[in-house]
């Protein structure tokens, strides 16, 4: 009898959709925020709110989720505890950031980069090297003094002020790692304030082959830097795409953050010198 | 569609999720779909979608099963929940720059303890304590330093929920640990030693311990000092120190632990 086997094939698909819509309402409860009402959680997926509803329900009866009292609102619930095992190790701030990575480029389709810092250099730790002619070469383990590219700015630009001049008076006079121009300092102190104020860098280098890059710090727990991840291209190809694209690549960092700001960054590493 | 068919799916691969979390060895089709008495196109099919989701994760691409990351971000978020969280960590930084320990700060919950936050000594030896980390309260110093004190009525009911969940504890030596630990104020094992954290009405919120390679008297008042001033500050404002979870009673937290936690 074909139409019932039919039916019922369907019948599962929808039921692995719910299922999976389940598990995506869970995971948006893995970020910083205290929690959610339907409302705001429906729209942040991009499900109805009768979805997310049934979605909510699952997770209270199974504990992983708990109502607030006075019922408008969502938080995760201490059942989430049991799912954890005693051999895992704590994710590392690559394997934190290597889904939002993917996620920009796959927006963009350019090169984007993770970058730690290590004394007075960054780091290029991970990043994902753009299939379009005319690359901005991505190599893991590449070291560029903080004043040179557009992630190593913006890891100077969130350290405090007193470490900003010792860096510029230890780097004095400073000059462009790849063309060995002379860098401005009151130029790079405009930056460094401009950065702040717009919270991420947009670098544009001027000779060429002509770049545009920006780059977005990404926090930690304590308010200190886990790094900076970046994405850049050729300035006549990717400039106006930029443009366009910037408040939907804001927003995959601004998710990055929420996540990474449950972790403190490796002190051993932001020690190093 | 009826929600009850959406339910027992989504059930199903809770089910699956939390065997693979309790269990020490990654898990394959056969082994899940006999130990839960599930058919294995369920299984296989709760298999895919928890991966597809980051919950589980193939070990070495066979096809077997591990955590994955979310359960442990999830982890991380319900940790971030508690105040004490984020507040505690200026306090263990200079425990630890002070002392070279590794201080930890573990939180009730119910009748376990949590540990909420840590931060890791300058020893070039240490433990990997794990956060989010959660067992029952006879369980090692930074639970005995919070058990050790209870009132007497609590540790009494702590002993009825411990029987109720067949704990299997061992009361003669758990006592012998409570009384060194009232005598002294401070609970040990070999690996640490805790301090109880209270709130200004004396309830036992946490306990602040150290893994100490070596303790001597002047790390020791360091580690004193660091907890004066956490109690200094939740006596500031108490009620935003309270644990998300205070409104539960205790007796109705119970987790289903892997073996090696439980």
């Amino acid at each position: 009898m074909p139409v019932p086997k039919i039916d019922a094939a369907i019948g599962e698909r929808e039921l692995n959709k719910a299922t999976v819509r389940v598990l995506q309402v869970l995971s948006s409860f893995a970020s910083d925020v205290e929690g959610y009402g339907v409302t705001e959680l429906a729209q942040a997926l991009g499900m109805t709110k009768n979805m997310t509803y049934r979605a909510l329900t699952t997770l209270v009866e199974q504990g992983y989720v708990t109502r607030e009292r006075d019922g408008s609102r969502y938080q995760l619930g201490y059942r989430v505890l049991e799912l954890q095992s005693p051999l895992k190790v704590e994710p590392d701030f690559r394997s934190l950031a290597a889904p939002y990575v993917r996620r920009v480029h796959a927006l963009t389709g350019e090169s984007t980069g993770l970058v730690v810092r290590a004394g007075d250099y960054c780091v290029l730790i991970d990043g994902i090297e753009t299939r379009k002619h005319g690359v901005w070469r991505v190599r893991v383990g590449a070291l560029f003094p903080l004043h040179g590219p557009a992630t190593g700015r913006v890891l100077l630009a969130f350290d405090d002020d007193a470490a900003i001049d010792d860096y510029l008076a230890r780097h004095e006079p400073l000059r462009h790692p790849r063309t060995g121009e002379p860098v401005d300092s009151q130029q790079l102190r405009a930056q460094i304030g401009q950065i702040r104020e717009q919270g991420y860098a947009r670098v544009a280098r001027a000779t060429p082959p002509q770049m545009v890059s920006v780059a977005f710090p990404v926090w930690d727990i304590d308010g200190r830097l886990h790094g900076a991840m970046s994405v850049g291209g050729p300035a006549e190809r990717f400039e106006a795409q930029l443009e366009a694209q910037l408040p939907d690549i804001r927003e995959i960092v601004a998710e990055l953050n929420r996540r990474s700001r449950l972790f403190p960054a490796d002190d051993e590493r932001a020690e190093l010198n | 569609m009826a929600r009850t068919a959406v339910n027992s799916s989504a059930i199903h691969v809770f089910e699956v999720l939390r065997l693979v979390a309790r269990t020490d060895e990654p898990m394959g089709v056969s082994e899940i779909s006999r130990r839960l008495g599930l058919p294995a196109s369920t299984v296989y099919r709760a298999l895919i979608t928890l991966e597809e989701s980051d919950y589980l994760v193939r070990f070495q691409n066979m096809p077997r099963y591990e955590l994955g990351p979310m359960p442990q971000l999830l982890n991380r978020a319900l940790v971030h929940r508690f105040r004490l969280h984020a507040a505690s960590r200026p306090h263990l930084r200079r425990l630890a720059e002070r002392t070279g320990d590794t201080a930890s700060l573990t939180v009730r919950l119910g009748w376990y303890g949590l540990r909420l936050a840590g931060v890791y000594g300058s020893h070039d030896i240490y433990h990997r304590d794990r956060l989010g980390e959660v067992l029952p309260l006879h369980r090692g110093a930074a639970r005995l330093g919070m058990l050790a004190f209870l009132t007497d009525e609590d540790r009494d009911a702590y002993r009825r929920f411990a029987e109720r969940q067949r704990l299997g504890v061992d009361w003669a030596a758990v006592e012998a640990l409570v009384e060194a630990a009232r005598e002294r104020g401070v609970a040990f094992d070999p690996l640490a030693a805790a301090l109880p954290v209270r709130d200004p009405a004396g309830h036992v919120l946490a306990s602040i311990s150290i893994s100490a390679v070596e303790r001597d008297a002047a790390s020791e008042a360091i580690w004193r000092a660091a907890r004066d001033e956490l109690e200094a500050e939740i006596a500031q404002a108490p009620a935003s120190f309270a644990s998300p979870f205070a409104h539960i009673p205790a007796d109705d937290i119970v987790l289903n632990l892997a073996r090696d936690a439980g």
